[in-house]
């Protein structure tokens, strides 16, 4: 679609709160439903309905990729989750890709798959397709991402930053694969979620003192990510609801998506001079903490709500009022955080 | 004389071959092991938690001294006697049941740790009853539960409601962390501490321990 798609909708006032979680755990079974692409897909559209949003975005499930790999290289399923290889991933792993690939898809993958088809052929929503970035899915193969990382950065050699550098060889294919999956089942838009690419994994003084580590761990494998989205037709949204700083931040408006959704450790009315107008500010209210009226009353999040589209306004950059993240249902907080994210809409 | 400064530095700095170079020159010339704990990798554990404290690290700058430390630790554990290194408290810590976050549970687990507290990292995804076996056998008199997750931190509650179904609630003493943890929700369910992070979680456990 066109950039302005987007810049019309900020400059229309638009909100947009994240929240197929919200609606799916409405459902009687929603563990069914998640690998029912029809059921799913329905949930979508009833999600976007209900808070009024043009786009229509999946559940924000940064656990796909890594279940299609895993289960590709026979990982039990109950292992899944949970598993970190302990020596490697290497050249074996890497080896078992391509088959994987050409292979059969997880059930919730499929899933995700069919719901895209059924928003594009039942509605009028925008079909956003989802994927996890490759670091992120990268750190969720190691048992100490952060010490990997860390290695990459000063000891390249060292076994551990050989075990990332692999689990992001593997991540990127993967990723690129599933975007382009989901562009072709009708997404017009990807969102890639990247929540890794965080002050918490990459510290600043890392990001000074070897400054290349950015584009080794991160940068290089988004703009590949974001190339097979954009040369399948559809739309390049970034999401990191991570503690960021001005490095990540501007590396990330090289990427030029459309949309740039950040969360709230992120003051955004202080990062717009960073980010080219160009590219749609999305966020950010404190949506994980809407189960506790201790953190944030219904009418706490009306006048954040308020106080933030003014400070938005007030910096003249494109800006859609959202949640931080996908709003997670939480059991025995339902009506509560319902409640906040149709204040947070408008509704 | 014991090079104390420079193991220090060793450990801030995460040189992990120089931590563990100087602990074994120390252990050669027979320096008392409890001293190459208690001057030189405590001392230099308690640098990073202030360091991190005030921004000055990331969780990065943590984990690669704590990798340094233990690096030296392993090195030191085996020479030491019972009394060489004074303990704060025995902390069974882990991930709440459901929820596979370890990042922050981790860190908390290494600032306890470099600050003489003597930990027992549960790891994630753990069950209520594991968290009453660890008080039972590992004699752990703090329970630190961690969540990432809203949809996770319900089974912060749980596992204090089965502390105190097994009668142990008032033995220990529970602390909680995690993003969306708040001092609120701790006074809601009944915990006896919160953090909102690793920095400040040992001085909360210290105040905690010694009331």
């Amino acid at each position: 679609m066109d950039r302005n798609f987007y810049l019309d909708l900020a400059a229309s006032g638009l909100r947009m709160p994240i929240a197929a979680d919200l609606v799916l755990h409405e459902q009687e079974d929603p563990e069914a439903i998640a690998r029912d692409g029809a059921a799913l897909g329905a949930v979508i559209i009833a999600t976007a309905e209900r808070f009024g949003t043009p786009l229509a975005f999946p559940l924000m499930d940064l656990r796909l990729e890594k279940e299609w790999l895993l289960s590709g290289l026979g990982v039990p399923a109950e292992q899944i989750d949970a598993y970190h290889f302990t020596s490697g991933p290497g050249a074996a792993e890497l080896a078992a890709l391509p088959g994987i690939l050409d292979g059969a898809l997880t059930p919730r993958l499929t899933a995700s798959l069919d719901a895209l088809r059924h928003v594009a052929a039942n509605s009028e929503k925008v079909p956003v397709g989802m994927v996890i970035g490759p670091y992120s899915l990268a750190t969720k193969l190691l048992a100490d991402p952060i010490t990997a990382t860390y290695l990459l950065a000063y000891d390249p050699e060292d076994p551990d930053a050989q075990a990332l550098a692999a689990a992001l060889s593997l991540a990127v294919g993967l990723v690129e694969r599933s975007a382009a999956l989901q562009v072709a089942a009708g997404a017009r838009a990807v969102i890639v979620c990247e929540p890794a690419a965080s002050v918490q994994f990459l510290s600043p003084k890392q990001l000074e003192d070897v400054p290349e580590l950015l584009d080794r761990a991160v940068m290089d494998n988004l703009r590949r990510v974001r190339a097979a989205i954009v040369d399948g037709g559809a739309d390049f949204i970034l999401h990191d609801c991570g503690e960021l700083n001005e490095t990540l931040l501007r590396a990330f408006a090289t990427l030029e998506p459309v949309i740039l959704s950040l969360g709230s450790p992120v003051d955004l009315p202080t990062v717009t001079e960073w980010i080219p107008k160009s590219v749609v500010l999305f966020g950010n209210l404190p949506s994980k903490s809407f189960y506790s009226d201790a953190a944030i009353t219904t009418d706490g999040v009306r006048a954040a709500s308020e106080e933030l589209t003014a400070r938005m306004a007030a910096t003249g950059h494109p800006f859609i009022l959202g949640s931080e993240c996908d709003v997670l249902s939480v059991p025995g907080h339902e009506e509560r955080i319902m409640a906040k994210v149709l204040a947070l809409a408008g509704r | 004389m014991a090079d104390f400064v420079g193991l220090q530095e060793a450990v801030i700095n995460g040189k992990l071959p120089v931590a563990t170079q100087l602990t074994q020159e120390m252990l050669d010339a027979g320096v008392a092991p409890g001293d190459i704990v208690n001057e030189g990798l405590i001392p230099g554990m308690l640098v990073v938690g202030d360091r991190f404290r005030n921004n000055e690290f990331y969780v990065p700058e943590v984990l690669i001294a704590a990798r340094a430390m233990k690096g030296a630790m392993a090195l030191v554990k085996p020479h030491l006697k019972e009394g060489d290194v004074p303990t704060l408290a025995t902390v069974a810590i882990g991930t709440v049941q459901g929820d596979l976050h370890d990042i922050g549970k981790n860190l908390v687990a290494m600032m306890l740790e470099g600050a003489g507290f003597r930990v027992h990292d549960l790891g994630v995804d753990v069950a209520p009853e594991k968290f009453i076996e660890a008080c039972v056998e590992q004699g752990a008199t703090v329970v630190a539960l961690s969540a990432l997750l809203t949809t996770t931190m319900p089974n912060i509650a749980r596992t204090i409601e089965a502390l105190k179904e097994a009668g142990m609630k008032d033995q220990v003493k529970v602390i909680i962390g995690g993003a969306p943890v708040t001092q609120a929700y701790a006074d809601e369910i009944g915990a006896d501490g919160y953090s909102p992070d690793a920095g400040s979680c040992v001085d909360m456990l210290k105040a905690l321990v010694s009331a």
